[in-house]
């Protein structure tokens, strides 16, 4: 790639974010990031992953933790800002990746290269997409799907300024539903094509 | 009817705090509004106690400034004593570190012990002891658990049981002096006690107390600060103390401050300057020698800090005037029975672990006029009972992560390092240090002055 080209992806659960996210980084050919990135900033700093990986976008335990100014006893806000830091330095080098989840469109977005999208879908959508890939009833599914995006939101808002899902945080917010995942990827790639020709 | 308002905003104070679902400066200072509104309007309907409680009056007096005699106590509601003096101390505290004073200390020290592990454990967790004698123990934390972990990568052990121990050094530390540790602060000027009071006093028990901490961290933790061998360390990419030092003048200059305030701290008993003249001083000594970057230091201050000391303080005049206080020290003169042994050990327990969970300040600042009451009511020695408060609420905070600030500023710059302190492993060696010197604490005091 010649010039840099960060994508921040945030996602619900079910909605195949994940997928379309390591779709766009096959076709940029860019490095991928998902929960990946602890292990990666361990690695780097000679760290005990195994330790870490417990408290990764998680969100602060409430009562037991305590602040002062501006720091906190929390190991999940503190690992979270490790990380966020990792992905700085990142991109502060000049590196191409496409980031999914870790608040990357707010810790990244005084970067001009980065393009932030948000995918969403439609709730029987994403029901059925998690009952088939977690293979699970429909009610365990449910109760899957509400809990993982629960923490999602809670560990999103908790380090950022704007709330986790609201279209006006992200460049772009797609419904995956309405297309299905390989034409929504095929709309975000030329999306993208034009926000990289604006870029230049 | 204004100690039931009262009562509901102090409690409701506390759970906020614990809670932290909003900054704690914030909700001391809106349970403040709700005092002067509440307490002392609609319940008590005292512009009295709204002025006695503001306290602003006690700034144009002449005894706040210079005491000719013995320190007198303070009248209660707003110490300004105490905000004077901490302002003046952060002031000064971040021109050091702008000069680079507290990272030279660290790397000097380290270099005299020629980078050895074992030496750089025993003479940090000294150096944060005395540090933090007469300097926040947030800031003392901040520079040393920094230089810590930047060592312990370049000297290859691990920087979390030094980190602890010093956390716990820097607690002992402030016990030990009147400037030492919010609380102590409170104490002293709230009950008119010198420098010299608390370092003859709760300075002699913290000095005990380090002796048997030093050991004890030592050999708990001997095994864990082991180099892994075979790895060779090259001293010639270990940074220098010098290149710590970003402005030579600058740092000559801060070197001088701190010891013009150390000695002016030590002797202010016999020149009559109260701790508010001394904090008023250092702050524009600092700032004149900072010259152009006055504005920067001045906008470094902790003004969250300052404003939450100042809710407090009303909060708590709140339950004085309304005579809530009496009624909680009657109760602990009950349980005691008057006998000042079980009043003692029942403060000293309670304080620490209290302390141990929720914010040592507004717990020290309501235990003041309860001691106070107790000893009039009881008449037991009122110094003994503050050497009890003091030291109760300065150790007790070490036991947990959440108990006191330095052991927060530890744990979070570790942890953004990637070198997680849980929970357990934090307590596993610092409950016991803790009950220890407690143990130290309470039987000097009975040993001393029963």
């Amino acid at each position: 790639m010649g010039s840099q080209l960060i994508i921040s992806v945030g996602r619900e659960f079910g909605s195949g974010g994940h997928v379309i996210a390591e779709a766009l980084a096959k076709h940029y050919d860019i490095q991928f990031i998902d929960h990946h990135l602890m292990e990666e900033v361990a690695l780097e700093r000679n760290l005990n992953y195994e330790e870490l990986k417990e408290y990764d976008e998680k969100e602060k335990k409430p009562i037991i933790t305590r602040r002062i100014r501006g720091l906190s006893n929390s190991p999940e806000e503190n690992l979270a800002y490790l990380q966020f830091d990792y992905l700085k330095k990142k991109a502060v080098k000049g590196d191409s990746f496409v980031i999914v989840g870790r608040c990357s469109e707010h810790v990244l977005r005084e970067f001009k290269t980065m393009v932030s999208i948000f995918v969403l879908g439609d709730r029987n959508c994403k029901v059925k997409r998690v009952m088939e890939r977690y293979n699970l009833k429909e009610s365990a599914a449910i109760k899957l799907m509400d809990e993982k995006d629960f923490k999602r939101k809670r560990y999103h808002n908790s380090h950022c300024e704007g709330k986790w899902g609201d279209s006006r945080n992200y460049d772009i917010s797609v419904n995956s539903s309405k297309l299905g995942i390989d034409d929504t990827v095929k709309m975000l790639i030329d999306y993208i094509d034009m926000r990289r020709g604006k870029m230049d | 009817m204004a100690s039931i308002f009262a009562t509901i905003i102090f409690v409701a104070m506390f759970i906020f705090i614990v809670t932290e679902i909003v900054e704690r400066h914030i909700i001391s200072l809106v349970c403040a509004a709700l005092t002067l509104v509440f307490v002392f309007g609609v319940g008590m309907q005292s512009m009295d106690a709204v002025v006695e409680t503001l306290n602003v009056h006690s700034i144009f007096n002449s005894g706040f400034w210079y005491h000719s005699g013995e320190a007198a106590e303070s009248a209660s509601g707003i110490n300004w004593e105490t905000i004077i003096f901490i302002f003046g101390m952060m002031v000064m505290v971040e021109g050091m570190a702008k000069v680079g004073f507290f990272r030279w200390l660290c790397m000097r020290i380290a270099k005299m012990v020629k980078y050895k592990v074992i030496p750089i454990f025993i003479t940090f967790m000294v150096l944060s002891t005395i540090l933090a004698m007469f300097i926040d123990s947030i800031t003392v934390i901040l520079f040393l658990a920094a230089v810590t972990i930047e060592l312990s990568r370049l000297l290859k052990f691990n920087p979390i049981p030094m980190i602890l121990a010093e956390v716990f050094c820097a607690n002992l530390g402030g016990s030990a002096t009147m400037c030492g540790d919010p609380p102590n602060i409170i104490i002293g000027t709230s009950l008119g006690y010198s420098f010299a009071d608390f370092i003859t006093n709760t300075g002699l028990i913290a000095a005990v107390s380090t002796v048997v901490v030093l050991l004890y961290f030592y050999f708990v933790y001997r095994k864990d600060l082991a180099v892994k061998t075979g790895e060779s360390v090259d001293f010639a990419t270990l940074p220098s103390p010098e290149s710590a030092i970003t402005n030579k003048k600058g740092f000559i200059i801060s070197c001088m401050i701190f010891g013009v305030t150390i000695v002016l701290l030590i002797t202010h008993a016999q020149t009559g300057l109260t701790v508010a003249t001394i904090g008023v001083f250092v702050a524009i000594v600092t700032l004149i020698a900072a010259g152009k970057g006055a504005l920067e230091l001045m906008k470094k201050v902790d003004y969250k800090t300052l404003s939450f000391f100042i809710g407090l303080f009303v909060v708590i005049g709140g339950l004085e005037q309304t005579g809530v206080l009496e009624v909680m020290a009657g109760f602990i003169g009950k349980i005691s029975g008057g006998n000042t042994m079980v009043m003692i050990a029942i403060i000293i327990w309670l304080s620490a672990i209290a302390s141990a969970f929720v914010d040592n300040i507004p717990f020290a600042t309501t235990m003041i006029p309860i001691i106070k009451s107790l000893s009039v009511t009881f008449g037991v020695d009122l110094e003994v009972l503050s050497w009890t408060l003091a030291m109760g609420t300065d150790i007790g905070g070490s036991a947990t992560p959440i108990g006191a600030s330095a052991n927060v500023v530890g744990i979070a710059t570790a942890a953004r390092e990637g070198y997680v302190i849980k929970w357990g492993t934090y307590c596993k060696k610092m409950v016991p240090a803790t009950l220890i010197v407690i143990l130290i604490s309470m039987v000097v005091i009975y040993l001393r002055y029963l």
